[in-house]
This record gives structure tokens, C-alpha cells and sequence, in this order.
């Protein structure tokens, strides 16, 4: 019997060591899963409306279909319905840090708002969480200095979602867009100068006929007024 | 209209126009017998005001014990955050799980294993380190993401190593600061003569960049038959990773730096020490120095001869390198305008730091605190783009070791301006007895290089690596040196070094010496000009409405 116990101490003392399950942080070598919530109701929901799987793909080659981006994740936007169960596979196809934050969801369930999954290199880590029945978008990101700001961004939909945030690749627009050169050929300057030419051309037109195109116009008035009357 | 008429009304545009410019009002006049008054600094403005100490963690400066690694006290304002120390020491997988959640570190970022030798420490180390960016570009919005400030408003573009960390990079989920251990410089690495090393490059970064080991007894190849050189044709690409292996025989005080685009890389702040302490029995060294500065667990050997350890990392910044990444986003133009449109041979540096601050900050992290007849150990770098001198004022101190090799004792050197190359160290030997020669007494002695730009930040002095080797007594409670508070709220401000403020703009002498006010405008002059110029277009009208009548009869 003191023998068991021993070993259930030791496995006891093991299982502290490897994964912490630390004020909502469960944490171990490959990552850490924070703010997860299979089971608790958001106050607002009855019952779990549905029960969807997410794979998310995170890495530097999901960036490849964006111009002027690093980083993405496969996907940029999910749309659900209120009091969604989300099972959420995340996948880092790098041999770097990538993270999986959620921002804006309620604090009583998810401390500070955040469902946090991040994975401290290649592999694939699961978790759950119950979405509000508050008809809004919600920030996905990866929250690594300019992980974001390179693409690794996209956004979570309940119920179509409030509007759209800005600079999701493929998407929406920056708020403040980079600056290129416009590629000037010969022909589009060509392009230009005769544009420029045929609206002096216009001009002068209209000058030098300007009795006949009255007579014309006061015709044509005359016309309508009488089909009016 | 006349051809006498014509040539009349000409000859008065010429007159009229010629005294238009004879008397225009100007942007500067020449004050006659009043200058203007003076305009004093705006002390309402309390914006830009910085509390010299934040002082977030008093509870850090004591000395104390965790996880049973005895950490040194650090009385200055901004200590290191013990529980990063322990972790270092021990390795975050020896490290218990509590004292690991108060760090930021990943759990993979440092393991220690393997006593190979026996000798009570262990001797198989694999460090992972990160590639990050600090006041980078955001596409969402005109603000810059993960700022540090070096001094007060000061934000450049900068990218070090960092142990590999964990959770937010961001101070809080409200703010745009990056977390403290997310900071200049890139850490201080240690690691004991003999030991399996692994250092493992994780590129978090959106650019390539490699760790080349400078100094460090390293193969060329690892044991697959890599590079193990860190050079540019091996670069690590974003999101891939490589390990470096080495075993040091040799121990000393050494660099580590990226080597692709080599000058703008490390101009960009991708260059720290790395220390190769001698194997002793029992010696578990502090693997990470974040921040560099006071070494709370010094190894065996340092603490045989000395009673405190100081790393000091001299670093410059070119601000116009260091706006490329805040000005676009694009990776693709970030590299064409670094490496191609910017040109490092028609370039200045401008800021110049001290363990990643720049003064005032230097005094919250980057004092050398001692009490009297103290022998403290100093490993300097110097890896700014020009050589330093570096001067203590009051003290002169002994050369112990160039470049990580010990000089024999009896070429060692006792000087009191030390020039460092770029990429050289110096190891000294500072004793704080006050004996006429290696010390004067207690003070608040301020260290220095002695190159008259280190001491500005952007050309404006005080800045720069300027800080101050501070005696105990002269500091108050939370490590700030006393009798300092007007100079104090003179710097501790944004708008100063924003260069707003006039530099003696407040007390005694404010009225002779702080920001001369407007002259006052002369009407009598502008009426005149204004005449002039009415009559000039009048003239003008009257010509073209003649000529055109001329036209028509």
C-alpha cells in the first residue's frame, strides 16, 4: 500500500513537472494552451448552437499568396454562428514560435478577453472555446513582434460579425498603406498626352461653334418644354 | 496706345518693382534697438513628463534566493528580474514551474543537462534565441508596435536576440510596449569552458540573419556538417531555424553578431557578449544577462577575486538606418531601401547606448554601484560603428584582459581612458579604494566615452552612454542618485529631447539664456510694401486692356 502511494506521489510530482495547469495556462515543452473553455456557457447562451472544427495552419509559406507579407496563417476568416462551439486544431508549419490569440471575448470566461494557444515550434496543439451570442468580429493574430503586422492576421465572425478590421491580407486595407512607384511606360504617357490634346481639342470646339450649339440647345429645350406641356 | 506711353509705364513698373523688393518684409529682420524678449520654457505642459524612477518591482533589488541560486542585491532603479536570473541559472527545465510562470521565457529556451565532467555543473547547454523587433512599423496605424524607448520620446527601429520567450511580446494587452525582456541590448550570453553548447537560431524575424560566434573556439562545420560560421551564404531564412555547436577550450570575454548584411544588421542592434567562463567544480553561471549590466550570480572564478561583475555593452545607432523599418512594411521594400537605397558610407550615428539606454535611462539600469575598497569586475564591448574612450571620472583602472586573453600581470596596464575599437573588449580590474590613484573618494563619478558625440543623443548633450559610477550613500531608496532633482526634471522629459525645450531654460540665468522670443512686425513697412504691390498689378491691368483696344480699333 505504501508502496502504491509512493508511486502515485511520484507520478503526482511528474505531471506537476511536465504540464502546469497555472490560473487558466496549461503549459508544457511543445506550448502552452491558455483560457481554454470546452464546457462553461457564455451568460448569454442557452445551449451550444453548434459544434464546428477549425484547422488553422500557421507559417511563413501561407504568406506566399500575399504580396508584401512574411507571415500568415492558411486561412484569414471564419464565420459562426452564436454560441458556437469552436474546436480549434492549430498547426505550426514552422520551426519557429507562432502563436493563436483571440482578442475581445467575454473576461468572465476568458481572463483579460484572450483565448491564447501558441506553440513553441513545429506541431499541432487542440483547445476549445464557446463563442458569446453578440452578432461580432473578433481579432486572430499571432502576437510576436511584426507577426501581425506581416500578415498574421485574420478575423473571427459570430453571426456575420460587426464590420471588418483592417490590413488582413488579401482582405481589407491598411489604415496607413506603403507607397510604390507607378510603372510608366511609353505608352501610357502616350496615352496621357493624347487625352491631354483631344480635351483641348473639346474645348476649342465648343468655342468656335458656340452660336450653333445655343440654337441647337434652345431647340431642344423648346422640344421638351412643349412635350412636358 | 504711344510708343512714349508704353515706354513711361515701363519705366514705372521697374521703379515700383525694384522698391517692392528694396522693402519686402522678410522671415528675419535685424532687431534695432530692442531684441525681443525672452520665452520661457512651458512648464504647464505635463505630457511629456517622465517619472525618473517607476520603480514597478521594488521587491527585486534585495538579495535573495530562488530555487536555491543565490542572486546578488542590485540596489539601482530597474533590477533584473531575479526570477529570470534563477531561470538562467538553473535552466528552465531544472528551474521549478512557479519560478518559471514569473519569467517570460518559452519552456524550451534554455536546458541544461549532462554533468559530463563530474564536477557538480552541468555541461550540456542548448540556448534558443529569437530574432525581434523593437518600435517596428504597424500597416494599422501611424504608431510604431513593441517600443522601447532608449531615452525619454526616443524610438528607433531596432532588432536584437532574445532568449526564446513565451505569451505576450507586448508589456500588457492595452499597450503598444514591448515586454522587458524584449529590450536592447541583445543579452549576455555565458557559458563554461568545455561544455556541450547548442545555440539554436529561431528566426522569428521577417528578414534573414545568421549567429556568427566572434572570438568563440567554435568548428566551421557542426556535426552534421553545416555552417557553423554564421556566415552570409548560409543565412536563416524566416520561419526556419539552425544550430550552432561549439566546445570551447579557450575562456574569455567574446561577441556574437549576425553576419548577413553584415554593417546594417549589426548597426541594427544584432550583436552581444558572449562570455566563456573557466570550468570550475560547482559553477552554474548565469546563462543570460538581459539587459547586460550587474551580474547577479557571478561564476566561481570572478567571485574568488572580485566582489560584484558588471557587463557593459557600447552600442551606436544611425537613425536614418534605423527609420527604414518604421517607414515601410513591406519586407520586400524594407530590404531593397537597407541594403540598396540607404548607404552606410554617407551615414552618422546618432544615438549612442549603454546596456540598450541612452542617459537619462542609463541611470535606472546602467549604474555601476560600489561601496569603498570594492573589486569589481568590468567586461566592456564596444560594438558601435566607431572606436570608443572610455573614461571613469575619478578612478583609474587595470587592464586584466584584450580581447578575452589574459595579460600577464606584469604588462597590465592601470589607465583612465580606455580606446576600445569596434568589436574589441577590455576586461578591468576597478577598485574603489581611495588611495590618489585608483580612486578619489566616494561620488557620484560619471563613466563615459570620451568621443565628444557619445555623450549627445541626436547631437544634444547631456544623452548618449553617459552614467555614473555611483557610491552606495549617494543614492536614494530606489537607486537614484541624490541631489540630482532639478537636473532631474530638466531631463526626465520628452519635449527636451525632442529638442523643444531650451537648455537653460528654467532658474537664475533663465532670462538671459533660455529661447529668444518674435520681433515685433513693422506695419509701417508691410503698408508700403502692400501699396507698391497694388500699384505694380494696376499698372499692369491698365497696359493690357489698352493694348487690346489698340487691337480692336
Amino acid at each position: 500500500m505504501k508502496a502504491l502511494l509512493l508511486v502515485l506521489c511520484l507520478l503526482g510530482v511528474n505531471h506537476f513537472a511536465s504540464a502546469m495547469n497555472h490560473s487558466g495556462m496549461i503549459m508544457d515543452e511543445k506550448g502552452m494552451i491558455m483560457n481554454a473553455n470546452s464546457d462553461k456557457l457564455p451568460n448569454d447562451c442557452k445551449k451550444i448552437s453548434e459544434n464546428i472544427d477549425i484547422t488553422i495552419h500557421a507559417g511563413h509559406k501561407h504568406a506566399l499568396k500575399f504580396n508584401g507579407k512574411m507571415f500568415a496563417f492558411d486561412n484569414q476568416e471564419w464565420d459562426v454562428k452564436p454560441c458556437a462551439k469552436i474546436n480549434i486544431t492549430f498547426i505550426n508549419d514552422d520551426q519557429i514560435r507562432h502563436q493563436l490569440m483571440i482578442h475581445g471575448l467575454p473576461g468572465y470566461l476568458y481572463p483579460e478577453g484572450m483565448f491564447h494557444l501558441e506553440l513553441n515550434g513545429e506541431g499541432q496543439l487542440q483547445a476549445s472555446l464557446i463563442m458569446p451570442s453578440q452578432k461580432k468580429t473578433y481579432l486572430v493574430h499571432c502576437e510576436l513582434p511584426q507577426h501581425m503586422e506581416k500578415g498574421m492576421k485574420a478575423q473571427l465572425k459570430v453571426d456575420g460579425g460587426d464590420g471588418d478590421l483592417p490590413s488582413i491580407p488579401g482582405l481589407t486595407a491598411p489604415v496607413r498603406a506603403d507607397f510604390y512607384f507607378v510603372d510608366w511606360t511609353q505608352l501610357s504617357l502616350s496615352v496621357l498626352v493624347f487625352s491631354a490634346l483631344l480635351g483641348c481639342t473639346i474645348s476649342f470646339f465648343i468655342i468656335l461653334n458656340r452660336t450653333r450649339i445655343k440654337d441647337l440647345f434652345t431647340k431642344y429645350l423648346i422640344r421638351s418644354t412643349q412635350k412636358g406641356g | 496706345m504711344t510708343f512714349k506711353r508704353t515706354i513711361l509705364l515701363l519705366i514705372i513698373i521697374f521703379t515700383l518693382t525694384s522698391f517692392a523688393i528694396f522693402i519686402a518684409p522678410r522671415m528675419q529682420e535685424q532687431a534695432e534697438i530692442t531684441p525681443p524678449q525672452t520665452v520661457y520654457n512651458d512648464s504647464k505642459d505635463n505630457n511629456n513628463i517622465i517619472i525618473p524612477c517607476p520603480n514597478e518591482h521594488p521587491e527585486w533589488r534585495a538579495a535573495q534566493i530562488i530555487d536555491d541560486v543565490n542572486i546578488d542585491a542590485a540596489p539601482s532603479c530597474e533590477p533584473d528580474n531575479p526570477y529570470d536570473i534563477a531561470t538562467s541559472v538553473k535552466g528552465t527545465n531544472n528551474v521549478s514551474m512557479a519560478t518559471l510562470m514569473q519569467t517570460n521565457l518559452a519552456q524550451d529556451a534554455l536546458t541544461m543537462t549532462d554533468d559530463l565532467d563530474h564536477d557538480g555543473d552541468p555541461d550540456v547547454v542548448h540556448i534558443k534565441l529569437e530574432v525581434i523587433e523593437l518600435n517596428g512599423s504597424t500597416p494599422d496605424g501611424d504608431f510604431l508596435i513593441n517600443t522601447f524607448d532608449i531615452a525619454p520620446g526616443i524610438q528607433p527601429g531596432l532588432w536584437v536576440y532574445a532568449p526564446k520567450s513565451r505569451g505576450m511580446a507586448l508589456k500588457n494587452f492595452n499597450s503598444v510596449v514591448a515586454n522587458p525582456m524584449l529590450r536592447a541590448p541583445s543579452p549576455v550570453i555565458r557559458v563554461e569552458q568545455d561544455d556541450k553548447v547548442y545555440i539554436t537560431l529561431e528566426n522569428t524575424h521577417y528578414l534573414p540573419h545568421t549567429i556568427h560566434l566572434h572570438g568563440v573556439d567554435h568548428p566551421w562545420l557542426n556535426s552534421k556538417g553545416e555552417d557553423n560560421d554564421g556566415m552570409e551564404e548560409h543565412a536563416v531564412f524566416p520561419g526556419k531555424s539552425h544550430t550552432y555547436e561549439i566546445k570551447p577550450r579557450h575562456a574569455g570575454t567574446m561577441l556574437y553578431h549576425c553576419h548577413v548584411q553584415t554593417a546594417q544588421h549589426f548597426m541594427m542592434g544584432l550583436a552581444g557578449m558572449f562570455i566563456v567562463e573557466e570550468n570550475r567544480p560547482n559553477n552554474w553561471l548565469q546563462t543570460f544577462n538581459i539587459g547586460a549590466g550587474q551580474v547577479r550570480h557571478p561564476s566561481a572564478t570572478v567571485k574568488k577575486t572580485f566582489s560584484q561583475e558588471y557587463d557593459l555593452h557600447y552600442q551606436s545607432v544611425d537613425k536614418k538606418l534605423a527609420k527604414i523599418i518604421q517607414d515601410a512594411n513591406d519586407p520586400r521594400l524594407v530590404a531593397e531601401h537597407m541594403s540598396r537605397d540607404y548607404n552606410m558610407t554617407e551615414s552618422f550615428e546618432n544615438y549612442f547606448l549603454l546596456n540598450g539606454h541612452s542617459f537619462p535611462y542609463t541611470l535606472r539600469d546602467a549604474m555601476i554601484i560600489a561601496s569603498e575598497n570594492e573589486d569589481i569586475k568590468l567586461h566592456i564591448a564596444n560594438l558601435q560603428r566607431s572606436a570608443v574612450a572610455i573614461h571613469i571620472h575619478g578612478h583609474k583602472a587595470t587592464i586584466t584582459a584584450l580581447d578575452g586573453v589574459d595579460h600577464p600581470p606584469a604588462i597590465q596596464i592601470t589607465r583612465d581612458v580606455f580606446d576600445i575599437s569596434p568589436a574589441q573588449r577590455i576586461d578591468l580590474h576597478l577598485l574603489t579604494q581611495n588611495n590618489g590613484l585608483n580612486s578619489y573618494g566616494p561620488g557620484l563619478w560619471m563613466f563615459h566615452d570620451h568621443t565628444p558625440t557619445g555623450t549627445t543623443t541626436d547631437g544634444l548633450e547631456p544623452g548618449g552612454n553617459m552614467a555614473i559610477l555611483a557610491y552606495k550613500e549617494l543614492l536614494d531608496e530606489q537607486g537614484m542618485p541624490k541631489m540630482h532633482d532639478e537636473f532631474f526634471d530638466q531631463l526626465f522629459n520628452k519635449n527636451y529631447y525632442a529638442k523643444n525645450m531650451a537648455i537653460w531654460g528654467e532658474g537664475e540665468f533663465a532670462p538671459l539664456l533660455a529661447d529668444a522670443g518674435l520681433l515685433a512686425p513693422n506695419y509701417l513697412q508691410i503698408i508700403l510694401f502692400g501699396l507698391t504691390i497694388g500699384l505694380i498689378i494696376g499698372v499692369l491691368l491698365l497696359i493690357i486692356l489698352a493694348y487690346k483696344r489698340n487691337q480692336k480699333q
